[in-house]
């Protein structure tokens, strides 16, 4: 956090907007805007890589706590102050949204390029020239990137399971990685639509977050889990084989209108004959659900009044009808998408041709204590969705276990989006800092200069994984070079075992999406910082 | 005796030359604030807001600077609006109007300074903005008859305009986008029928233009996914229960099954709104307000797509560019106006699901997707293609072209300096200032790319002498070009705007010799 607090310190005083700017002010905004920057690739620097350590970040207002090593969600919760900084927060977001992982790499690769631009600058280059030689050098790098990477089909399990790993080596779930690395590929390509191969979208898997028993017991259901218990006034369903589910939009609750109404009672023979009736209304609502044949009832949240209540769990207790309740609106679209049914508003419509089919619906307890949830499975013509039910020992792992799952299940999209597979360990860092290196020399001008400078500036990623690794980075990355001048384009950095390898061979791989669109992300973003010479503040 | 007090309390006054500095300084000061956006080299500035959430925007373009900017002095507030009538009028050159009348003001100081009266170079200043013009009009190009030319024309206007944003790199692409989207709409000026729609992620080369009309909202739950050949009622109703719009209004009954008896009464008259809407003979509905459960359940039933929430732009633009119109009672059926178009299907952007109308009654309609790494590229990237649309179809109505690259400041200026020598007396002085701040303009845009302007400007100049040159400044090469072979062009209209607003607001400013700051009205003490 101490970085944080530096990043905070360098906000400038607010300029006013009717004093003269010279060119001294210029080139002190920018570097003010650089080092603000810096400080925050700084606050995530040590988090990169397989042997990074995580943060662990204590919120002021409500005093919770989280720990991450997930560059996105630590930049997330920094909250800059200057302007520039924010600009790097965003940055880490984007590349959230776009690749889902290498939110940290983004990070740091900016930084870095920041600071060789400011020497850049310092030696009298034109920012515009710089941002432009940062454009070109974006594009020949992801050019060299795509020459280095190897395709793969879906159907390799193996080559998707290794990169997701690579992705879930460096989070605190690591040592689970062989179990949640399958589980990410699965479940991604479960929801792969055949007819549009390429696209995946995330939010037909939904990971259902429980507390209790360890992360061991995260497991991938076919079907759907609700993380409640099943409503029950006694003797009601737990367990309900052959089910026939019907998700309602109404309340089986006694009738209240829109319009304010009161019913007056005059006398004790009405009390008890309006008690009849609302027994009455409520038994003929459920004898309606009972006439089709439906055993399963899913009732959305409502906030006018009250899903179900005792008297009504009674009587559906007594049908044999198992009941969650207070599901949420969003859900409904999911939950109809999984089963096949259709949501049913009102009780006229309860047919048998809106139900979904399952083969058992049953609440499951986790251990012991208070964790039951309720899972679905075998559904008849299920959609393409599915669940992942992950489990942690406390709140802070199943955090950090969701996150790292989201980062592992963004990696298999990227691979589903684009197909190709590059090597990890900063082996493409460093062939890209060789190859732009070797790119400068035949540019003219100042351009060849900002290129061979941006070409060092890359090779900051094997400086920093070794450096967190507790290796020498000096000799690591001049070891690195050599090895990459002899021709071993995938030679990189094997952190568990101190020295440089085939990183192909060690079977870590990431997507080359990652790659690329952190350098794009980076550079652009560094290109906007330096095109700004003013901060002017406004209404 | 003097009379000591005119003026209520609080309310101050500046005379005569106090008053006269104020202005100029507070002028200069916003000048000088934008100059350095202007130009392909030009810089961005990073707007930081004070307010809640500290929203922060990056941008060069003059108009969005000078309109969030807080501002005390009078004479800031004028280049401010000329800027904003700037970009209503002509949308691009919000920046080289205020550096214009900035640059004219401080010639104007030096010759207050030596006992020139300010209306004496308002009057020299009038001629030279009238020879200025004079001189454009003699070099503008025409190519309106020839469709081909024209288009290139078109395309080179975006590119310079675009050039000087973040847009530059792929500034083809986005000219092209941009020309294509005018095109379209075949000589209006109705940027309506073009919607920008931006969503994070991807690179700014994937934005694509798109015939038809994109709504960022989801089909209700177990409705058709699309739709060929549909009508479309677009509505603005309540869809539940219809309420007795009186306070406290309430029922009394005395017993459940009244209660429930209520309810579905309730039910019904929902029920029968929606199949009034039905009687429409429609497969689309699309409501600006929820439609809830139990509606869109009817509607799934019938077949009807449904769209809730869509909100107040988009349900006008979509009966704009279907041709329908927005409804809110449908008892006549036959007197609603329903919009057609030929498909309705949800596709997928980036990560998100929207629904894409083709084919709509009002051809002219189209949408440009911008796609981009963060929400500040967006924005920004939507602000420069905003510029451009406008200046395209100011351009498409008048056709009339010049180059750009300060090649017409440079002809205005030679011109202006000529009529200086021709005119007698102190309005001399004047014109020739005049000419020196058209000056300015080049020499800026050579300074914002770090070159030698002095140098270059003299070396412009120089060509100029010659008849018929296309000289201006090369930014990439940082040398004296022909503008005419790097295809570098700008609508007279944006020139003629820039020239004329700029004159009058200094004119204005200049005329200025008192300024009385009235008191504040006070808050009445209600206690």
């Amino acid at each position: 956090m101490a970085a944080a607090a530096t990043a905070a310190a360098v906000v400038p005083s607010s300029s006013k907007t009717e004093t003269y700017t010279d060119t001294k002010r210029k080139d002190d905004i920018r570097q003010a805007n650089i080092s603000a920057a810096r400080a925050v690739a700084d606050a995530v620097r040590t988090s990169l890589g397989p042997k990074g350590l995580d943060k662990m970040i204590s919120s002021a207002s409500d005093n919770s706590v989280i720990i991450t090593n997930d560059g996105a969600t630590i930049l997330n919760h920094l909250n800059p102050l200057q302007p520039a900084a924010k600009m790097l927060v965003d940055l880490s977001k984007s590349q959230d949204s776009a690749a889902g992982d290498g939110t940290t790499t983004v990070v740091v690769v900016a930084g870095s390029l920041l600071r060789h631009c400011s020497s850049l600058l310092s030696s009298g280059i034109h920012p515009t020239v710089i941002s432009d030689a940062l454009h070109k050098t974006s594009l020949k790098a992801v050019d060299i990137l795509t020459a280095m990477s190897v395709p793969v089909e879906l159907s390799d399990r193996e080559s998707l399971i290794k990169s997701a790993s690579t992705s879930l080596n460096s989070k605190v779930v690591s040592q689970y990685s062989s179990l949640l690395a399958p589980l990410a590929v699965d479940a991604v390509l479960s929801v792969v639509d055949p007819q549009k191969p390429d696209l995946v979208d995330l939010r037909d898997i939904k990971i259902v977050k429980k507390l209790g028993g360890t992360v061991d017991d995260t497991e991938m259901v076919k079907g759907l889990v609700f993380d409640k218990k099943v409503s029950h006034a006694a003797g009601g369903p737990t367990r309900v084989e052959n089910a026939k589910i019907a998700v309602i939009q109404f309340q089986i609750s006694p009738p209240k209108t829109d319009i304010e109404q009161s019913i007056i009672v005059s006398d004790y023979s009405q009390m008890d004959r309006i008690l009849k009736e609302e027994r009455n209304y409520i038994l003929g609502m459920i004898k309606k659900i009972k006439a089709t044949g439906c055993n399963v009832l899913l009732i959305q949240k409502s906030i006018l009044r009250d899903a179900v209540t005792d008297l009504s769990l009674h009587y559906l207790a007594k049908a044999k009808i198992l009941v969650v309740k207070d599901v949420e609106r969003e859900d409904i679209e999911f939950i109809t998408k999984t089963l096949n049914c259709l949501p049913i508003a009102n009780i006229e419509h309860f047919r048998v041709e809106k139900l979904g089919h399952a083969d058992l619906v049953e609440e499951v307890s986790l251990g012991s204590g208070e964790g039951k949830v309720v899972k679905i499975t075998g559904i008849k013509d299920m959609g393409r969705t599915t669940t992942v039910l992950v489990r942690g020992s406390n709140q802070l792992v199943l955090d950090e276990a969701d996150r790292s799952l989201h980062d592992a299940l963004c990696v298999v999209r990227c691979l589903v989006n684009k197909r190709f597979l590059i090597a990890g360990g900063g082996a493409p860092e460093i062939e890209l800092s060789r190859q732009l290196g070797a790119w400068s020399k035949v540019l003219h001008g100042m351009e060849g200069f900002c290129v061979k400078s941006f070409a060092e500036a890359l090779e900051v990623i094997p400086y920093t994984l070794a450096e967190n690794a507790g290796l020498n980075p000096i000799a690591i990355v001049t070891e690195l070079r050599n090895r990459h001048a002899q021709g071993e384009i995938n030679a990189g950095i094997n952190v568990r075992k101190g020295q440089i390898t085939n990183i192909l061979e060690e079977n870590v791989v990431q997507p080359l999406l990652v790659s690329t669109s952190a350098i794009m992300l980076a550079t652009e973003c560094v290109r906007m910082i330096l095109k700004i010479d003013d901060i002017v503040t406004v209404r | 005796m003097a009379v000591e007090k005119i003026l209520k309390d609080d309310a101050s006054e500046e005379k005569g030359e106090r008053a006269r500095m104020a202005s100029f300084i507070g002028a200069m000061a916003i000048a000088d604030l934008v100059k350095t956006t202007l130009g392909p080299k030009g810089m961005d500035k990073i707007l930081q807001s004070t307010g809640r959430g500290q929203l922060v925007t990056v941008t060069n373009d003059g108009a969005t600077i000078l309109k969030s900017l807080h501002i005390d002095n009078p004479a800031a507030k004028v280049l401010v609006d000329i800027s904003k009538v700037q970009d209503d009028e002509v949308g691009d050159g919000t920046t080289s109007v205020v550096v214009l009348a900035g640059e004219l003001l401080r010639e104007a100081e030096k010759l207050v300074n030596s006992k020139i009266h300010p209306m004496t170079i308002i009057s020299g200043y009038r001629m030279a903005a009238d020879a200025a013009r004079n001189a454009l009009l003699q070099k503008v190009v025409d190519n309106k008859e020839d469709a081909e030319k024209f288009r290139s024309d078109l395309m080179k206007i975006a590119m310079t305009t675009l050039s000087s944003k973040i847009l530059s790199q792929d500034k083809e692409h986005f000219a092209q986008l941009a020309v294509d989207a005018v095109m379209r709409l075949k000589g209006s000026t109705n940027l309506e029928a073009i919607q920008i729609i931006k969503k994070p992620g991807g690179s700014l080369k994937d934005s694509f233009l798109d015939e038809g009309f994109i709504l960022d909202k989801k089909i209700g739950i177990g409705q058709p996914k699309r739709i060929e050949n549909a009508k479309i009622l677009v509505a603005n109703t309540a869809m539940d229960t219809d309420k007795v719009k009186i306070y406290g209004a309430r029922v009394r009954v005395d017993s459940m099954s009244k209660v429930a008896e209520i309810e579905a009464a309730e039910k019904q008259k929902m029920r029968e709104k929606v199949q009034k809407i039905i009687g429409h003979g429609i497969n689309c509905f699309i409501n600006r307000q929820l439609i809830y459960n139990f509606p869109e359940e009817l509607f799934a039933d019938a077949g009807i797509l449904a769209i809730e929430h869509a909100d107040f732009d988009g349900i006008e633009r979509l009966a704009l560019v279907t041709g329908g119109e927005i409804a809110s009672t449908f008892d006549n059926p036959e007197s609603v106006k329903l919009g057609h178009c030929k498909l309705i299907e949800e596709i997928m952007i980036g990560e998100d699901k929207l629904i894409h109308f083709s084919g709509c009654e009002m051809g002219q309609a189209c949408t440009i997707v911008l796609r981009g790494a963060s929400q500040h590229v967006l924005d920004e990237a939507d602000r420069s293609l905003h510029d451009a649309l406008c200046v395209l179809s100011q351009t498409v109505n008048d056709s009339r072209v010049l180059l750009g690259g300060g090649w017409p400041e440079m002809i205005m200026a030679k011109e202006v300096d000529e009529l200086a020598r021709k005119t007698p007396g102190k309005k001399s002085l004047a014109i020739e200032a005049f000419s020196k701040s058209l000056l300015a303009i080049p020499t800026i845009i050579a300074d914002n790319a770090g070159l030698d302007s002095a140098e270059l400007v003299a070396q412009l100049r120089a060509e100029h002498h010659r008849e018929g040159c296309n000289a201006g400044i090369d930014v990439i090469t940082g040398s004296v070009g022909d503008m005419a072979a790097l295809g570098i062009s700008e609508s007279f209209k944006v020139k003629q705007a820039v020239l004329l607003s700029a004159t009058e607001a200094a004119e204005m400013i200049l005329r200025v010799d008192e300024i009385i700051t009235c008191a504040p009205r006070r808050r009445e003490d209600r206690m």
